[in-house]
């Protein structure tokens, strides 16, 4: 587990506390949360929800928990505005996939989805592994390796069927690495 | 209508004649096999170069050899006795090498370089695209690239050879000022796009790059 | 070789026309020189076994390539296909053109049609028919225009005040790329600074190599990306460097930071790049909006783009080019419809050829439009440009058409042009960027291109924009260094943008962004053409702004 994994379940952490306020709160409270990547449906109605932060703002929380409407001018010049402020939750991606579900476009969904679990690997390893699908770079055991590290690493169950079933293409049309 | 070398030929002749308006005569249309003027001779799967001070030119398929001009007519063997006199006047030394496998210029480029003991290469298309290329770049990525090849001239070339030659030595220099003319496009892009499928005719998959040993004739 | 004979008068006058310096050549149709009819086009063909797709346009599903077999997994719709295929051809074109079927009974039929069967339809359909068809399919109701913003220097200081030009003229989206690819950084700056000067909310891109373009975003420099390409055969897609596995990869990566993409293809790229397969261009490039599709990205630029010399070069290229975007927006994409590139020596030409969008109207008319001088135009040169936008505003009046650019007063470009240029010497100052003269300030602010700019060290530059991402300078730093020097305004614009990735919004199909930060996209303006009287109106308001034009005389003042 690395770093970056550690430090989102200690921000989802300490947002639960926030979000409760003095009540306590337990994980199971908000099944929403980044730490579950199948979050239950929120019965999002495109006409009605969509766009989100002018009509449902209090669905939408950032990386660090914080509100839409904290992030402000005066709170970057204050310091108090972090990089991860200003990224998208998986949560929040799997809301647009529930919008985008919603007004039949099924592939957009699915692209939301496989997103929402990529939130959780760090800029430098996405890039890596993204030049790693790319033709000729990688052993079939090299892919194998990044499906099961999305997968174990990142609960990426759908990227990882996605990266096994290219390394299977890949095979078969002789797009792996050679020597 | 047939498009085939005689037509390549023929619009070919037409923009040398435009050419040889502007700038004075450059070089007559329709030269022979050879034009007398350089040899590119395949001595065997080139090797990777030790030394540090070196750039690798990959030369694609067709260069020199099925093609012996450019887009706009000037001589291939020209264009390259400017590219190696750009880099041998920095001080540092040139191989030729011919790449067979590919006929997109960013791979010829990045096999050039991975060839390269500086790790800097070139390559160049028989229509004359041109890249300066470093090994541990993305294949599609590069130092510098000259996509327009109706307007690069021999100056241009010579100066592509001095800056490919200044990275090899670590310099950081100012890149060759890029040229850009929007109707290139519409007038050759067409042509290119068959000239780029005959020289593609040429790729043999698989095959490794080879050294060639380059004459000029005097 | 030239043989000598007596000239017609006539006839030199004619070679003389700039018609006929464009490189026009007869069909190869076995090498996929061909705008449509390859004799090796596939027929349609559809079978389906146990949920899955067996035969694909004639070919069994061992044989499938990369492409076909992502086309047959991922971009048909399996529980409409089988009834869509056996549908005849010309109902189905019927169908598109006629007003008085839903856009939504269009889309779901074609959710279920394979690539032959698609290049099939559109056959039927003339110019005009694709013309009306777009009025009625594209995804969201208003329509829109991007431009190009670049200089063949890549000077900061010009490309800030003619991106706040640019967004002041009217439009939602400007891409910016590089003569020399490491001053990426800078060019993506100076245009997020100039833009958000201009108007709050434009979207801004840097078109680069893939991971490099994905970097830049990810560090907040860039609002989305375009120049994800795709290609309809898989020797070309390998040549460019990708699979759609990677790309689809790639595509959700931009979505897991907030970043709204396209996708980027054309036809003509796969018989450029010498690797067509002895297919016509618009059938490959069908496959590549099916790829598009199947991998989920909400839009694509399409309609040849950097091959436009290609088809423009072949019978019925144009109107093959119209057929690629149209199909786009019946896939139920946003489509970025070219008009990007010079595709021709003569005015007429391309006038019409951009006609074949602008009427119609789409998500982004250009993709885009040069806002700079061709010279400095580092796409190597837009069919339209800064220099024929008077032509372009005036059309918008003569024909009553909504182009996405509005008229402008000279002080009023004068004024934010210097503002932009301002603005980014306030931030080159404040992240310890080689200096900004007041000396540049001044000529960006007066200038038409990069002629008119004094010289930059370049060297120095191009060290400080590496250094640039070294040091892990973030859109916040921009926002930051803006606000401590006293363009609050802009600070907060750019904060604007940024806060756009915390909804994610703009990731739904055909967004834009208006100035107070409202996202409008296919699901809150979507399209509901029904026939004369529907769909999207120019508003009274919107009326006035595009045919006041600087230029009329108004009656009461002439003869006194």
């Amino acid at each position: 587990m690395n770093e970056q994994v550690i430090e989102q379940i200690v921000r989802d952490v300490l947002r639960q506390i926030r979000a409760g306020g003095s009540k306590t709160t337990t994980l199971a409270d908000k099944p929403g949360s980044e730490a579950s990547p199948q979050a239950e449906k929120k019965d999002l109605d495109p006409q009605r929800d969509y766009p989100l932060a002018q009509k449902r703002p209090e669905l939408l929380r950032t990386a660090t928990g914080k509100k839409l409407e904290e992030v402000t001018f005066e709170a970057v010049m204050a310091g108090q505005v972090d990089p991860l402020d200003v990224r998208i939750t998986s949560e929040t991606l799997l809301m647009q996939a529930e919008i985008a579900e919603g007004v039949g476009r099924t592939q957009l969904a699915n692209n939301l989805r496989r997103a929402a679990e990529l939130v959780r690997v760090p800029d430098e390893r996405i890039l890596e592994m993204y030049n790693a699908l790319r033709p000729n770079r990688s052993t079939k055991a090299e892919l194998l390796a990044i499906a099961d590290e999305l997968e174990k690493e990142y609960e990426a169950k759908i990227n990882a069927a996605f990266v096994r079933e290219a390394a299977e293409v890949y095979e078969r049309r002789g797009l792996l690495r050679t020597g | 209508m047939q498009v085939d070398q005689t037509l390549v030929e023929r619009i070919v002749s037409q923009v040398l004649a435009e050419l040889g308006q502007r700038q004075g005569a450059i070089a007559q249309p329709g030269g022979t096999a050879d034009d007398g003027l350089v040899a590119l001779e395949e001595m065997g799967e080139a090797k990777p170069g030790t030394r540090s001070d070196e750039v690798v030119v990959g030369l694609s398929p067709g260069f020199g050899a099925r093609f012996k001009r450019n887009i706009t007519g000037i001589r291939l063997s020209a264009v390259l006795r400017e590219l190696l006199a750009g880099i041998e006047e920095e001080g540092v030394s040139a191989r030729v090498v011919r790449v067979r496998h590919t006929s997109d210029v960013a791979f010829i480029g990045h096999t050039a370089a991975k060839l390269s003991g500086s790790g800097i290469g070139i390559g160049i298309l028989s229509r004359g695209t041109t890249v300066i290329h470093q090994k541990d770049l993305a294949p599609l990525t590069n130092l510098e690239l000259f996509p327009q090849s109706p307007i690069l001239d021999l100056e241009t070339y010579r100066a592509i050879g001095r800056n490919a030659a200044k990275y090899a030595k670590g310099e950081a220099p100012a890149p060759v000022p890029v040229k850009n003319d929007q109707m290139a496009r519409p007038k050759y892009q067409a042509v290119a796009a068959v000239l780029h499928i005959k020289e593609t005719k040429l790729v043999e998959p698989g095959a490794p790059p080879v050294e060639c040993q380059v004459r000029f004739a005097s | 070789m030239a043989v000598t004979r007596k000239r017609s008068k006539r006839f030199e006058v004619l070679a003389a026309r700039p018609v006929n310096q464009d490189g026009f050549v007869a069909e190869w149709p076995e090498e996929g020189l061909i705008a449509l009819h390859s004799p090796n086009d596939p027929r349609p063909s559809l079978k389906v076994a146990g949920g899955r797709v067996v035969e694909l346009d004639g070919k069994p599903r061992e044989e499938f390539d990369m492409i076909d077999q992502f086309i047959a997994d991922y971009a048909i719709d399996l529980s409409v296909a089988e009834k869509a295929m056996t549908m005849d051809s010309q109902e189905i074109a019927r169908m598109w053109v006629d007003p008085c079927v839903p856009r939504e009974k269009v889309v779901e039929i074609f959710r279920g049609l394979t690539p032959a069967k698609i290049l099939e339809v559109v056959d039927h359909l003339n110019v005009v028919e694709m013309m009306m068809a777009m009025y009625k399919m594209r995804t969201r109701k208003t329509p829109g225009n991007q431009c190009h913003v670049t200089n063949v220097r890549d000077n900061p200081v010009l490309l800030a005040a003619d991106a706040a030009e640019a967004a002041l003229r009217g439009f939602i989206e400007e891409e910016t790329t590089v003569g020399v690819t490491r001053y990426a950084p800078f060019n993506a700056l100076a245009l997020l600074v100039g833009s958000q000067t201009g108007r709050g909310g434009v979207l801004t891109q840097a078109a680069l190599e893939e991971a490099t373009e994905l970097l830049l975003g990810m560090r907040g420099f860039t609002a989305y990306a375009e120049t994800v390409s795709v290609y309809g055969t898989e020797r070309v897609f390998v040549d460019g460097d990708d699979t759609p596995w990677s790309k689809a990869f790639l595509a959700s990566a931009y979505a897991s930071r907030g970043i709204k993409m396209r996708f980027t293809s054309g036809t003509g790229s796969e018989v450029q790049m010498g690797y067509a397969e002895g297919k016509s261009m618009l059938y490959l490039e069908i496959r590549c909006i099916m790829v598009t599709r199947g991998a989920g990205v909400q839009g694509l630029q399409n309609g040849s783009i950097s091959c436009i010399g290609v088809p423009g070069a072949v019978p019925s290229g144009i109107r093959a080019v119209l057929a690629e975007n149209l199909i786009t927006v019946t896939l139920d994409l946003e489509v970025a419809s070219g008009n990007d590139q010079t595709f021709s020596h003569s005015d007429i030409r391309r006038t019409a050829r951009m006609l074949m969008q602008m009427l119609p109207g789409t998500d982004l008319i250009f993709s885009g439009y040069s806002a700079v001088p061709n010279y400095d135009n580092m796409f190597a040169g837009s069919n339209f440009d800064i220099e024929d936008m008077d032509d372009y505003v005036i059309l918008q009046r003569d024909l009553m058409v909504d182009g996405g650019v509005r008229p402008v007063s000279e002080s009023e470009v004068i004024a934010v042009r210097n503002k932009a240029a301002r603005a980014l010497q306030a931030v080159f100052a404040e992240l310890g960027l080689p200096a900004i003269t007041d000396e540049e300030v001044e000529a960006a602010t007066y200038a038409h291109g990069s002629e008119d700019m004094p010289e930059r060290r370049v060297t120095d530059d191009l060290k400080a924009a590496q250094d640039l991402l070294k040091r892990g300078v973030t859109g916040l730093d921009i926002v930051k260094a803006l606000g401590k020097r006293g363009f609050e305004d802009v600070a907060r614009n750019v904060l604007g943008m940024l806060k756009l990735r915390i909804s994610g919004d703009y990731l739904q199909t055909s967004a834009w962004v208006d100035g107070e930060f409202n996202v409008w996209s296919a699901i809150n303006d979507p399209n509901d053409y029904r026939g004369p009287g529907t769909g999207y109106r120019l508003s009274p308001e919107r009326w006035q702004v595009l045919k006041n034009i600087p230029q009329a005389k108004r009656p009461e003042e002439i003869g006194e």
